[in-house]
């Protein structure tokens, strides 16, 4: 069942895909005989032609993941989320100790240790990464403190 | 052999910088490190320290090489967490844990590392030396290659990869589609028409190959990770004191020069790679065994012996492909190839005669780096070992931090960060449904390759299509991808057909 809900939507996206495909993607000239439009059309039928076949043979049922894993998969995802979305306003370095922290304790460290991780990961992982390895990282407010 | 014996020189030269050998050093002690932690194969691993290996500023020699470093170094990790934990890190380890585990519950866990060990080394190396001996011949042949032959190449490529990776080849096949598809967002090179790009100004260079990869390769498997979490801790197995003996490596020595070989071969195919090889040499050592191969699956030093070398060999065979045709034959090389384009060098034929550096180089430093691995792996195993026990709940964040790091540092732009977590989820949403994500890497890697020799055809030929069956070599390579597909079929149901006999009898 799974294997078909995720067929249809490919489908539905490989459809709007082939479409553009079809009516809008054109070059106002070209010399070549095939034009930007060519492979994106064969690429949409053969991606349609592959689901046809998944959704005419599935072969997985459903996802075997429980309730409380659910939560858990969730729950990451929304810290990813909320890391990405402080990441540049808070800098690398408390952005990370926040999500360090809440990340590992999360997944069953304790809150001491978690805090110890959260701290050493964006303090060491600050400096050596835009310290010694001099990749560009965003600072936030801390050094204007 | 001339050439061969003076592009190893030039080789050699590059290798032996103290630049070039110490990143080979640090390449095969990281990639160890990686490939030791369970769960986290080659592919995650050299995925999450591309960004970082770019942002070094390196020469582009010298990036490869520590990247390849990192690549064979965790095949051979990959053994670590097989044998001690049970827990393969990827697909091609898979059949280590087979023998490797059992010999470690037997008590003789050194002894099993320490053949383990030998036996990547001998892979590792005689691939290196195929490498040094194939990649130039086959260079030289390809350069004849027409554009027609090339869209050859890439059927018989993405043939190969439905029939032999994954199990369901329809799947297979769609991961690359969508990999082909994924490649077609961005402005046309040819005719400068922007395609897919629905007039967001960050997509018109298309989606960045290190967003693809940290997606599907990082946040796809940390999302694996946190699902697959067991509560409580996996139990390891001490590193004993017992070691490897002289009548070991006399009992397996056929076994690990045969795997070897078939290793190398089947990694030379392009798409398949270490796992395809580890699974065919444990199953034909266990049929030439013969009835001693009953004792397959209980601790059998054979059964050991033939994956370790197989994968570590493919490894090697894997580069063959990806350096001389520009056609990758595993993820994890697609993903090397990628990083290659990032430095603006096109793979290819030519690669050999226009940039021997890189060719070579990466050559060289490959004897360097096995030989470095067998060192610091057999005294150094227990440290590697200890890897083993960071619990996952500390592992799983610093993945994010690395992939986080990785892609703001290179690419800069705070909305790769958003895409990053949304192909990692749909990066775990095809593998709970049994797709590899392989393909579609390959399929992103090898996308504008294949459209343009398809568009350069066919402006030869005006329009004809006839123009891509014209060819000898066109029609062979076909003639291959048809092979490719019918034989392993053929096999499958042979052998089906064969369990239905037993089962009356």
């Amino acid at each position: 069942m799974v294997d078909r809900i995720f067929a249809g939507l490919l489908l539905a996206v490989t459809l709007g895909y082939g479409w553009l495909a079809f009516t809008v993607i054109r070059a106002p000239f070209q010399y070549d005989p095939l034009g930007p439009e060519s492979w994106p059309r064969i690429l949409s039928v053969l991606a349609a032609l592959c689901l046809a076949g998944i959704l005419w043979k599935p072969d997985v049922d459903r996802f075997d993941t429980r309730g409380g894993t659910w939560l858990r998969l969730a729950a990451i995802v929304a810290l990813l989320v909320g890391y990405a979305g402080l990441y540049e306003p808070l800098g690398f370095v408390l952005a990370t100790l926040l999500f360090g922290t809440i990340a590992a304790r999360l997944l069953g460290a304790t809150l001491v240790r978690a805090g110890v991780f959260g701290l050493a990961t964006g303090v060491l992982g600050y400096l050596l990464c835009a310290g010694l390895l001099d990749l560009n990282l965003p600072e936030g407010p801390l050094p204007r403190l | 052999m001339e050439t061969v014996l003076s592009g190893l020189a030039t080789g050699f030269a590059v290798a032996l910088t103290p630049l070039n050998i110490f990143l080979v050093l640090i390449g095969c002690f990281s990639g160890t490190l990686i490939g030791a932690l369970p769960g986290i194969g080659p592919i995650n691993g050299v995925a999450i320290l591309l960004p970082i290996a770019y942002g070094l500023g390196l020469p582009p020699e010298s990036a490869l090489i520590l990247l390849a470093g990192i690549y064979y170094g965790a095949e051979y990790g990959g053994r670590i967490s097989s044998i001690l934990l049970n827990v393969p890190g990827d697909a091609g380890a898979v059949m280590t844990t087979l023998d490797g585990h059992p010999m470690a519950l037997k008590g003789e866990a050194g002894r099993a590392l320490s053949l383990s060990a030998v036996a990547s080394f001998v892979g590792g190396t005689l691939a290196v030396i195929g490498l040094s001996l194939f990649g130039p011949l086959l260079a030289k042949f390809a350069v004849t290659f027409s554009p027609a032959d090339y869209v050859a190449l890439m059927v018989f490529a993405f043939a190969s990869l439905a029939s032999l990776v994954g199990r369901n080849g329809i799947k297979t096949l769609l991961g690359a589609v969508i990999g082909l598809m994924l490649a077609t967002m961005g402005i046309d090179a040819n005719t400068g028409v922007p395609r897919y790009t629905f007039g967001i100004p960050d997509l018109l260079a298309g989606i960045d190959f290190l967003v693809v990869v940290i997606g599907l390769f990082g946040m796809a498997e940390l999302l694996h990770l946190v699902e697959q979490q067991v509560s409580g801790r996996l139990k390891t197995l001490p590193v004993d004191r017992s070691f490897l003996r002289r009548a070991d490596l006399l009992r397996t020595r056929w076994t690990i020069l045969r795997c070897s070989v078939i290793g190398f071969f089947i990694g030379i195919l392009p798409g398949t790679g270490a796992s395809v090889a580890s699974a065919v040499a444990y199953g034909t050592e266990k049929r030439l065994a013969g009835k001693s191969g009953a004792s397959f699956g209980t601790g059998d030093m054979r059964g050991l012996a033939a994956p370790e070398a197989a994968n570590n060999a493919a490894a090697g065979g894997a580069l063959v492909p990806m350096l001389t045709l520009g056609i990758p034959g595993s993820g994890t090389t697609a993903i090397l190839l990628g990083a290659l384009l990032m430095f603006n060098v096109q793979p290819g034929p030519l690669m050999f005669t226009q940039r021997p550096e890189i060719a070579w180089g990466l050559i060289a430093s490959m004897y360097l780096g096995n030989v470095a691995l067998l060192i610091i792996n057999l005294p150094l195993v227990g440290l590697f070992a200890r890897m083993l026990t960071l619990p996952q709940h500390y592992l799983t964040p610093l993945i994010a931090m690395l992939a986080f790091v990785g892609v703001y540092s290179i690419v800069g732009n705070p909305f790769d960060l958003y895409l990053i977590i949304l192909l990692g989820i749909f990066g775990w949403v095809l593998r709970k449904l049994d797709f590899s994500l392989a393909p579609v890497i390959l399929g992103f890697v090898l996308g504008s390759l294949f459209e343009n020799n398809l568009r350069r055809a066919l402006s030869i030929s005006a329009g004809d299509w006839g123009i891509l069956i014209e060819d000898w070599k066109s029609n062979a390579l076909y003639g291959l991808a048809a092979l490719v597909v019918i034989l392993p079929a053929w096999a499958g149901r042979r052998s089906a057909r064969a369990a239905a006999d037993a089962v009356e009898d």
